[in-house]
This record gives structure tokens, sequence and C-alpha cells, in this order.
């Protein structure tokens, strides 16, 4: 069958090209292995921080206990609090620029260096973490010195930093799908710049500004390398926390933990797909 | 009362820069249905997206009533637009969206309120206040776009091409319906429109644009019969553009010759064309269809077929210089018969090239 790119585009080619794809040779067996692959560890995890027992290996029976033992661990509480604090303000600073770098880029017009704007933007997400880290860190230690502050302000500002292009993304994208005929519709019936913004730009934009929200959101909780080298004292986050209890080997309690965080993980990310698909 | 003077409208910098309007001048007068016809890329809408402020002038200067406006923000223009797409809020309600320009002027709730009211019913619209756009059919959504327009009862409407998405019934309710609006509320209209049937059945004024030129302005009446040049005869369609010899002129009236027969006194779009080849205008139901030998006969040709259509018949013919004519006519003669034609003198009209 030929591929009628171009004349019917979405479901018609779609349709076609899986089951022309379904029928290749393994599709079937390699799509079951990498799902038992992605998925197994996790499934793993997930039941055997059910499990009455101290193993992580020998299953004996349901139990809550480690979830109780995990919300009573004042530990776990404070980092899992400090993750909440990080991941809550750096979602809100990283939204905010990241809907104004959206607006420049997608509304703004063709400025000067507005392809070298996009592309810094995104670099980060191509640049890999341990050096953002490291770079961070010596950069940090730097400004501390300096201006003599301390405190979750440092920690706050690098999850703010790489989560911009995160918030972005989905901002940027929804922006570009929006006609401008809407935004000129207000200007037209004499809604000055800010009032074109406030009633219709942002009502409009909002799936995308949640969207991007939630992605840094789950970006900043789930952070591990960063905030390994940038934390201070004190400052241990939920990753951070875990890690360290894994170096005494796997408890069902990290399971528990861990299974919380995939739970609000989940939760999240699911959240993000309805809000996209929402009035699209 | 528009003025356009002079605008030009050039999009991109330096060599790549496309001239979208060339020295475009044009009055529009006060409280007239004005259209811009052209062909696509014509500039009309350009032309539009100016008196609206959605675009600069290049150079030039458009004045509203006397007060120049070109350079001025969209919002702060007495001017609304109905846009092709409509580009209803989707996030208000029907109601909402009408009373968005008095909200965004600061009218009292009471005013804005009212006319919400008012305009629901100017456009039959009164049981939809509440509704969703989403909720209305393409035809509810274009008059909830002309009410949410007219509510801050503007000097000017500009409509782009707002019939397009409509089909062919629903449209020609609503010319009739956009008539009677303009009629009922005195506002200046300035209509955008790649079709001439819309254009000539609906307008006081028409504009011909192409290539970001006005070609001709006049009355329906005017471009339909005498249209100036080619391209507007062209456009306007079905009119039979025939060549002819250009001798002199007798006072305001040129002298042509077909090659045979007499030498005609005719009406012409402008007295300084040069004596020579030229086109000629010929009408449809002006020609008349003479045996082949008839010494009266100015052209000659022979049928190519005919078309009948109730009040008559519709004949192509190819003439001996090739060019294609249609002729009206109630008795059509047989497909490949040699014919003479003759015009009514007083209907021809030679084009500017």
């Amino acid at each position: 069958m030929t591929d009628p790119v171009g004349k019917k585009p979405g479901l018609f080619k779609r349709v076609t090209g899986s089951r022309e794809l379904r029928r290749q040779p393994l599709f079937t067996g390699i799509s079951w292995l990498v799902l038992l692959f992605l998925y197994a560890p996790v499934a793993v995890l997930i039941v055997f921080s059910f499990n009455d027992n101290r193993s992580v290996v020998r299953w004996t029976e349901f139990s809550l206990r480690w979830y109780t033992a995990a919300l009573d661990n004042g530990d776990i509480r404070r980092s899992a609090l400090i993750s909440l604090e990080v991941a809550l303000t750096a979602t809100v600073f990283a939204t905010v620029i990241a809907t104004m770098a959206a607006l420049a880029t997608a509304r703004g017009g063709a400025f000067r260096g507005r392809s070298a704007a996009i592309a810094l933007i995104n670099q980060p997400l191509m640049i890999p973490e341990i050096v953002t880290a490291i770079a961070t860190l010596s950069f940090f230690s730097i400004l501390r010195q300096l201006t003599g502050v301390t405190g979750l302000g440092w920690l706050i500002l690098a999850h703010t930093v790489f989560c911009i292009p995160f918030a972005y993304m989905p901002i940027r994208a929804r922006l570009s799908d929006m006609p401008a005929t809407f935004e000129e519709a207000a200007a037209d019936l004499y809604a000055a710049p800010w009032q074109v913004f406030r009633h219709v730009t942002l009502p409009l934009l909002m799936p995308g500004v949640m969207a991007g929200a939630m992605l840094a959101f789950v970006v900043s909780l789930d952070d591990v390398i960063i905030t390994l080298l940038v934390a201070g004292p004190g400052e241990t986050t939920l990753p951070i926390y875990i890690l360290g209890q894994i170096r005494r080997g796997v408890t069902p309690e990290v399971n528990a933990v861990s299974t919380i965080l995939i739970a609000v993980t989940v939760a999240m990310v699911a959240l993000t797909f309805l809000l996209q698909r929402k009035r699209k | 009362m528009i003025d356009v003077r002079h605008v030009t409208k050039r999009f991109g910098i330096g060599a790549p820069a496309v001239t979208a309007l060339g020295d475009v001048s044009l009055v529009i007068p006060e409280g007239s249905f004005f259209t811009l016809l052209g062909p696509s890329g014509c500039g009309k809408t350009t032309l539009l997206r100016l008196i609206a402020g959605f675009e600069l002038p290049s150079e030039g200067e458009i004045a509203l009533d006397g007060d120049p406006i070109g350079h001025l923000a969209p919002h702060e223009r007495p001017v609304n637009t109905v846009f092709q797409n409509y580009a209803l809020f989707p996030h208000m309600s029907v109601a909402r969206n009408i009373g968005f320009g008095l909200e965004m002027l600061k009218r009292p709730k009471s005013e804005i309120s009212t006319t919400i009211e008012e305009m629901l019913d100017l456009v039959q619209l009164g049981a939809f206040a509440s509704r969703r756009v989403d909720q209305l059919s393409g035809g509810q959504q274009q008059r909830v776009a002309l009410a949410r327009a007219l509510a801050p009862r503007p000097k000017v409407l500009l409509l782009d091409e707002p019939l397009s998405a409509l089909d062919l019934k629903l449209r020609k309710g609503m010319q009739s319906e956009l008539k009677r609006l303009q009629h009922e509320t005195g506002i200046t209209f300035v209509f955008v429109t790649h079709d001439q049937g819309e254009a000539l059945a609906m307008s006081d004024q028409i504009a011909v644009m192409s290539a970001g030129a006005v070609r001709q302005v006049g009355t329906p009446e005017q471009i339909y019969t005498k249209p100036q040049s080619r391209f507007v005869a062209d456009f306007i369609g079905d009119t039979n553009i025939v060549k002819a010899d250009l001798l002199g002129y007798e006072g305001d009236r040129a002298l042509i010759h077909f090659g045979e027969g007499e030498t005609l006194a005719v009406h012409a779009a402008s007295l300084s064309l040069q004596p020579g080849p030229v086109h000629v205008a010929m009408r449809p139901e002006t020609i008349s269809i003479l045996d082949e030998g008839a010494e009266t006969a100015l052209l000659r040709g022979s049928v190519i077929d005919s078309t009948y259509f109730g009040a008559g018949s519709q004949m192509r013919l190819r003439l001996d210089d090739g060019t294609e004519v249609i002729a009206q006519v109630e008795h059509p003669r047989a497909p490949g018969s040699r014919v003479g034609l003759r015009c009514d003198s007083a209907m021809l009209h030679v084009l500017e090239d």
C-alpha cells in the first residue's frame, strides 16, 4: 500500500501505519519485552512495599506496616516537606519565566536573535546533568562566598533554572497552536495589550501553562544529581534521603516512600495529559 | 468617511520585501456599504488590516473623518472587525463575547447588558445568550461575530470575507441580513470578498483591486456595465473581450472598427489611448446573431455549442481571429454553423489594457 503522505494526515495514515507495523516479525514479542523491562521493576517495587517482611525478595503476606513506618519517620517527613517546598517554589518561578519566554518567542514578532533565544532556552535539556550540576556547584560557591547568603534559596534557584525548559515546551506549543486572531479580535474590541493578555491570551493558554507547571514540578521533585551537589546541610530532599537509605540496602520502607513518589508523579503526568487534551 | 492616502505596505525588509499595496488612494463614503473586491493576493485583506490597525502602513496615511488613524494601535481606533473565521472567544459565553468591547471601554454594567440584549435581538439570537460559542452552528457564530463587532457602535465595521465559510444557502440569507444591518445601523461597512456576485449584490460602491492596486471604483452598475480595464471586465465575469482597431476620437467617443462593417463611435474608458489595436468589452446579452453573409455583420465566426437555460440560450462562438465569445440569444444556431455577429454600439466599451 502506498503511503498517502500529505493527502490524508491524521487518523487514516496512523491506522494503516500501525497495521503495517504490527505485521512485522517479532513486533509483538519486542513490544512485550520492552514493556516488561520498563515496568516490571516498578511493579516489583510496589508489590514489595506491601510485604509484611523485612526482605524485598521474599513475599510473606500483605501489610501496610512500611507505609506507617515511613509516615512515622521524622527524616522522611522533613525531606518530603523540603522536596515540596523546593518543587512548588521552583515551579512557580519557572512557569512564570517560561510563559514570558514563550510569549516573547511566539508572539513577539521576528526580533533579532529569536532562533538563538529558543535554542538557548532549550539547550539545558541537551547538556549532561552532571555537567550542569558541577557548574552550578562551583558558580554558587563563588556567589555564596561573595554575598554571604546561605539557605534553601540557592537550591530553589538551581531547580528553577533547570525546570524552565520543561515548562517552556508545552506553553510554547500551545501558544504556537493558538491562532493570533483571538488576540487581534480582543485588541480590535478596545482591549489594551495587558487586557488582551489577561482576558484572552492567558485563559486560552492556561492548559499549556498548567501542563508546563506540572512537568516542572515532577522534574524538580525527581531531581537527584543537581540537588546532591547544590543542597546545603539540612536541605535533604526526598530523593536524596532515599539514595542515602539505599546505601544501607533496600528496605521495604524505601519501597513504600518510592511508591508514594511514583503515585504522585503518575498523577501529575496523567493530569498534564488530560489538561493538554482538553479544549483541543 | 475613510480617506486612504497614498498608502504603501511592504512586508519584509530589503531585497526580499514584498509590496502588498502600492500607493493606494481611496475614499470610502460615510454610511456606505463599500466592497473591496479582487482575487486572492490582490491586497484587499492587507488594506482591511491597515484600516483595523493590525498592520501599519509603510508609507501614506489613513484618515477617519479627517483624523489620521493610520499609526494608532487597534484598540485606539473606533473600528471593529468581523473576522473570516469569526475568532469568537471560546472561553466566554455568547453574551460575554458580545459585551467584550463595551467591557473594555469601561461602560457601565447596565449599559452593557442593555446593548447585549439589543444586539442579540438585532441578529435574532435572543435565546442563545448563555450558550458557549462552540455550541453554535456556523451561521449562528457568524451572527455572534457581527453582534460583537457592532455592539460598541463603531464608526466603521470591517468584514473580512465573513461569508466564505458558510454554505451557499446560508450565504444568500446572510447577504440580505448584512444589507439590512448596514441599513438599520447606518454604520460604514467595508466588506472584503473575492466573489464578484456577492460584491455586485450587496455594495453601494465597489473597489476592484489587483496586484496591490485599486483598478476601478464605482457602483456595481458602473463596474458591471462600464469596466475600465481588461482586468476588471475579465474579473467581473461573462463579458466578452474582443479585439478592434481604434481609429481616433470624435468628441468623447472613440471610433473603432472591427475589420469589417462600419466604423462605430463608442464609449471609452479613457480618451488617451493611442490609435491602434485595442480591446472592447461586449456583453453577451447585447450581441445579435446574423447570417454569415449579412452585410451589417461586424464580426464573423462559427458556433461551438449552446446551452439552454430557460429564458434563452447561451451560445459559445469562436471568432475568425480565434477569440471565444458568449452570446445570449433566443434562437441558437447549430454547432459548427458559420454566423455573423452584430452588437448594439451603445453597449460597446473600449477598455484600458
